[in-house]
């Protein structure tokens, strides 16, 4: 075990921890924070699986974007979250159901994983110009994914405006 | 790095499984939401540890990994969007509260 090693596994318990503490945490409000604290993480891994740009926009798109997004949604939805009830939820079925397709699937694919015996560390040499990589990608192999995309964000742009519009007449 | 690729991708699933069980159980609509952004980004890690791992010279894994973002940020602002036209309608964000079409 290198230094970087340790280091990456820290990461990943912090990750885990921060996004456990997402479902759990009592307040929406902390929920949301744990969730940055979750996408700095990840953008931690990409930087050690050597994907700088990724884990720059990661940092942009998710830490700077989406979680101040969702703590407007938390502020603007205040008070209409209702007091959680037990009763209806208390079934076995309802319980163990969750915790079991949760479970089952983590062991099962942490158990495929390690058949699969996919043992080798990473190479050694790694494209170091990763920018001017995935530009090139996303202009000739992509292009034309890379368009639909902007289009799907246009409509969804539109979209929220006019869902989030209140209207009045 | 020495760390093979199988530490990553386990890494990588118990971050689903969590996204998982917290979109199962949450009641809070926003919530939900949060925990389906867990799951992209557990899917984003696989991606890039792929391409990490099997194709480190081209990296096709990250230009996908952009186009995963890009979708996502669209789901998040569209359903905020729809969550908060629920909100002000019926008055609540608790999915269970959520049933006027249901039997």
């Amino acid at each position: 075990m290198t230094v970087s090693d340790v280091l990456f596994l820290a990461i990943c318990l912090i990750t885990l921890v921060a996004a456990w503490r997402v479902v759990v945490s009592a307040k929406v409000m902390h929920a949301a924070l744990w969730l940055g604290l979750t996408f700095f993480g990840v953008a931690a891994v990409f930087l050690m699986l050597s994907a700088d740009f990724v884990a720059a926009a990661q940092v942009l798109v998710y830490v700077g974007a989406i979680t101040v997004l969702l703590i407007f949604g938390i502020m603007l939805s205040e008070g209409t979250e209702g007091t959680p009830r037990g009763s209806e939820r208390s079934s076995l079925g309802r319980k163990v159901a969750p915790v079991g397709a949760a479970a089952g699937f983590a062991a099962l694919m942490v158990y495929l994983y390690h058949q699969a015996g996919l043992r080798q560390p990473p190479p050694a040499e790694v494209a170091t110009d990763t920018p001017r990589a995935i530009g090139t990608l996303l202009f000739s192999d992509f292009v034309i994914p890379f368009e639909v995309a902007s289009l799907v964000l246009l409509v969804g742009m539109v979209g929220a405006i006019v869902l989030a519009m209140r209207e009045e007449g | 790095m020495q760390l093979p690729l199988t530490y990553v991708l386990s890494f990588s699933a118990l971050l689903f499984g969590i996204g998982l069980y917290g979109a199962l159980t949450l009641q809070n609509a926003i919530r939900i939401l949060m925990c389906i952004e867990i799951m992209l980004n557990a899917v984003n890690v696989n991606l890039i540890a792929f391409s990490r791992y099997l194709s480190p010279l081209q990296p096709a894994g990250q230009a996908f990994v952009i186009f995963v973002m890009t979708v996502a940020a669209a789901e998040v602002a569209v359903g905020l969007a729809i969550i908060l036209m629920i909100a002000r309608r019926r008055d609540t964000i608790d999915i269970d509260r959520m049933n006027l079409l249901k039997w």
